[in-house]
């Protein structure tokens, strides 16, 4: 029922799915867009590893830089053609959503179009590969096999979140980032150069997207909806995190992680239920969480209450 | 090229049109009148398609006594026997079908809004964009809808028409009419009090809630109605395909319907047909045109939905109000001012 | 009317508002004063069921109301305005007043579609709304959309919006701010002539206290969230705590 294999996936999972929303908390924070784009930066960052791996590049100490560049700057160019002209023209926070909305759909059928090209190139399948640097070899431990590339991951994951940690803490552009998160205007005021913050936070938050993407499809799978596919879970996960704080969306990541491997492994073992309902899982979560603990303040909400108030007359 | 069927060519393309035409209002009437963001359009359409669908092979069967799963190929064949044998029987259905769709889908929307009304509008979209993935897994393992397959031969209302062509032009009025009536609706909607409530919680949510206005429930009663009249668009599909299988409900729909809006115009209903009647058009036209290069290099269905995508993002920042700009308020408050101001002058 | 009753409000560990008590007697003036950042607008929005006060009773009318969700304490009859007006940018003058009324029949969707049904109370309220808004000066404006109007005229509309609902006390959020000294005594005398008139209780939050004092006949003074000063506008003005509050900020 609840074994290794169950703690295992949690935990690299968990690892994966924080290094994907925390920067989807991220660029809302400094932003304030919901950035469907997001997606995309997981698909691309997959697919780069994919094409880079058939090329013959065979390090992830390569894949994961380019994989990296690749979000970013795809970031970066969506900021500065679609968001910031819009928000110069004072459109509000739905428009700037269904702009990005435009652009998901439109990079979701591009990567399409390029792997249909790329099967005639390649004459492999690249709907549905697994990237793999083969110079990775296997680890046993207490009889189980565990791929190098769990470690790999885990090496990965690590470094980033400890960059992240250092930049956002430490550096003059983290403080930036910080500032113009708490109070965009204030931020301007006191001489911080927003736009050039707001496209470093973009690129970051792309590129990390991307490389969570590339790990991901490492583990799992890389298909052209493999983003697609997440976006559930992504986004219940920065939820936990009231769309506003970094520590507690890492902690939702093992949270949503938790009980997508292990109360469904539960579910199964004692319901029967199918573990493709995993999904309805993080479904559940989500709607659980908006009913429980909304992130009104952050989410741009109403203030009303469900509960029901009774007070005595006087 | 020289057999093109013109005719037949129109009349799916006025029936596509219409159900189409359906499901951007129903939208328009969500992200244009109210600013609600609803990126699960297709779990409506594809819940009003399910629920006609069913409802249709199992009372067909069940009027005729033949008992077999409804997915199964005795149950395609004995509803193609039975299709045209009672006309009454039919076009009774096909109204039953439209009514209790409406009902059901239109709950469904309420219950599935209401708890993300009062969060940002993000929540909303999310939590019903997944809410039709998830929909769509769930039916592909639901065996009694036949799983991926889905259900086949369900009996067109018009069955009994002997010449396929007229029966399939009749139909295609019939869509028009509810798109009509559609239209109808939404502009007295849209025209009225409650339209204002509507445009007042798009503007300003937070200053509506504080004039005393329940606008979580404004929301939901919107979210009801646009959710049933997609369903409705949903029964008109299933009819017209008489089949219906959960592939065919992927998000892919809501963003064909989103580019029609905004293309359109957000917030003027004659701007979603416009969008609805140009984007379907240009999908017939390719539909054709794609069947002339079988061996593209790149699917054009794929150039087909960058371009959809692409239409949004241009529409937004070059012409944000699409082609139809939204137009004030048809209101009575104007003629009582004018009077009251006229009766002054007078005195 | 109005008591609050040892009201605070905590944002994470800021004291925005720290155990304020005090009384709106039915049919009064009352102002509500202090440097920036001291917690009017915060109390406002604690006793108009904006956010949930951290501590305290809100009482209006004999009832107890904190807790409440705006809507419903709107609907009891008390009313706000906002500091920086929230008005419907794309509807026009006419209609962002004409919203206001609580319960309109045409607002339920089933009898939206029957324009028999609302057409009639829809132009009573519509000559309604018309007269207020020639009262304020609005009347020229009356089709024009809000986005096109000027600052001050945006300020009269936010009130006039206030005066138009079932209101029995009014909250006024800095009511003046951005219009002219003489427009701004036409509105307090505007102001004066409706308590009269309809009994209406007002709860002024002022910064221009040369205006305000003339009318108000009681004024509250916060400072960092605590109520430093209460009494008639010539005793608070001469209260030294005041003062020094004042020129601190300055």
């Amino acid at each position: 029922m609840i074994g290794p294999t169950e703690v295992l996936n949690t935990i690299w999972i968990g690892i994966i799915y924080m290094i994907i929303a925390l920067p989807l908390t991220l660029s809302y924070k400094v932003t304030r867009i919901i950035n469907f784009v997001h997606i995309n930066f997981i698909t691309i960052g997959a697919y780069v590893g994919v094409i880079l791996f058939l090329l013959g590049v065979n390090s992830l100490l390569l894949v994961i830089p380019a994989s990296f560049l690749f979000g970013a700057a795809i970031a970066v160019l969506n900021h500065f053609i679609a968001f910031s002209p819009l928000e110069k023209r004072g459109a509000n926070p739905v428009i700037l959503m269904i702009a990005s909305l435009g652009l998901w759909i439109f990079y979701k059928y591009v990567v399409y179009a390029f792997l249909d090209l790329g099967q005639k190139v390649f004459r492999t399948n690249l709907f549905s590969v697994i990237p793999r640097a083969t110079s990775l070899p296997d680890v046993s431990v207490g009889g189980y096999v565990l791929s190098g590339h769990f470690f790999a991951a885990i090496l990965v994951a690590g470094v980033i979140l400890g960059v992240l940690y250092l930049l956002l803490s430490k550096t003059s552009v983290g403080r930036a980032i910080r500032a113009v998160a708490d109070n965009p205007t204030l931020a301007e005021i006191s001489g911080i150069p927003k736009e050039r913050v707001v496209s470093i936070t973009w690129a970051l938050c792309g590129g990390m997207a991307a490389v969570g993407g590339l790990l991901w499809a490492v583990f799992a799978i890389a298909t052209p909806e493999v983003g697609d596919a997440l976006i559930l879970q992504i986004f219940a996960v920065s939820v936990i995190g009231g769309l506003e704080s970094l520590l507690w969306t890492g902690i939702g990541a093992f949270i949503i992680s938790g009980a997508e491997n292990i109360l469904m492994s539960l579910l199964n073992a004692v319901l029967g239920v199918p573990v493709s309902f995993r999904p309805f899982i993080s479904f559940s979560a989500l709607l659980l969480i908006i009913l429980v603990k909304p992130p009104l303040g952050a989410g741009g909400g109403l203030p009303y209450r469900f509960k029901i108030v009774r007070h005595y007359k006087r | 090229m020289l057999g093109f069927d013109v005719i037949g060519f129109l009349i799916s393309w006025l029936t596509l049109f219409g159900t189409y035409a359906i499901l951007s209002m129903s939208l328009n009437l969500e992200i244009g009148f109210t600013g609600m963001a609803d990126f699960g359009k297709v779990a409506f359409y594809g819940i009003g398609a399910y629920l006609a669908a069913t409802i249709t092979a199992f009372t067909f069967l069940f009027v005729n006594g033949i008992k077999c799963p409804l997915h199964s190929v005795e149950a395609i064949v004995a509803l193609k026997e039975c299709a045209s044998k009672n006309p009454a029987l039919n076009v009774s259905i096909f109204v039953l079908c439209i009514l209790i769709t409406f009902i059901i889908t239109g709950a469904i929307g309420y219950l599935i809004s209401y708890p993300t009304l009062r969060v940002g509008p993000a929540f909303l979209g999310i939590t019903v964009l997944s809410f039709g993935e998830l929909l769509r897994i769930f039916m592909r393992h639901f065996e009694p809808t036949g799983g991926t397959k889905g259900l086949a031969g369900i009996p067109h209302p018009l069955a009994w028409i002997p010449d396929p062509r007229l029966r399939d032009g009749i139909y295609a009025a019939i869509v028009l009419v509810v798109m009509l009536l559609t239209y109808l609706l939404s502009e007295k909607i849209a025209n009225s009090p409650f339209g204002r409530l509507m445009r007042t919680v798009r503007d300003d949510e937070i200053a509506t809630l504080c004039l005393g206005k329940h606008v979580p429930r404004i929301k939901a009663a919107v979210f009801f109605l646009a959710s049933g009249l997609a369903g409705i668009a949903g029964v008109l599909l299933a009819y017209y395909l008489g089949s219906v299988n959960p592939d065919m409900f992927v998000p892919a729909v809501t963003f064909n319907v989103w580019a029609m809006v905004i293309f359109g115009g957000m917030g003027n209903n004659k701007g979603a047909l416009i969008g609805s009647a140009i984007i379907t058009f240009v999908d017939r036209i390719s539909f054709v045109v794609n069947l002339l290069f079988p061996q593209a290099i790149i699917s054009p269905d794929y150039i087909r939905w960058m371009i959809v995508g692409l239409l949004i993002l241009i529409t937004l920042l070059f012409k944000p109000q699409g082609l139809m700009p939204e137009t004030p308020i048809k209101t009575l408050a104007l003629t009582a001012v004018a009077e009251e101001s006229g009766g002054e002058e007078n005195a | 009317m109005l008591e609050v009753i040892d009201l605070a409000r905590y944002f994470g560990g800021i004291k925005a508002l720290d155990g304020v008590s005090l009384k709106v007697k039915k049919g009064s003036i009352v102002g509500l004063i202090g440097p920036n950042g001291s917690g009017k607008t915060t109390l406002f929005n604690v006793v108009t069921g904006f956010y949930e006060p951290t501590r305290g009773e809100v009482w209006f009318n004999g009832e107890r109301i904190d807790g409440l969700n705006p809507n419903e304490i709107y609907l009891k009859g008390l009313v706000r305005t906002f500091q920086i007006p929230r008005l419907f940018q794309s509807l026009s003058v006419l209609e962002n007043v004409l919203v206001t009324p609580p319960h309109q029949i045409g607002e339920s969707p089933l009898n939206a579609l029957f324009k028999k049904k609302w057409a009639n109370q829809e132009m009573n309220l519509a000559r309604q709304a018309f007269n207020i808004l020639k009262m304020l000066g609005l009347a020229p404006y009356t089709n024009i959309k809000v986005s096109d109007l000027s600052a001050a005229h945006i300020k009269l509309l936010e009130t006039a919006r206030g005066l138009m609902g079932g209101a029995k006390l009014l909250l006024l959020d800095e009511p003046t701010a951005g219009v002219a000294y003489t427009t701004a005594r036409e509105l307090f005398d505007f102001i004066v002539k409706l308590r009269d008139e309809k009994g209406l209780t007002f709860f002024i939050i002022e910064h221009r206290l040369e205006v305000l004092m003339d009318y108000v006949e009681y004024v509250y003074v916060l400072h960092n969230g605590k109520l430093l000063s209460e009494g008639k506008p010539d005793e608070v003005v001469e209260d030294k705590k005041v003062i020094e509050a004042y020129i601190g900020e300055g």
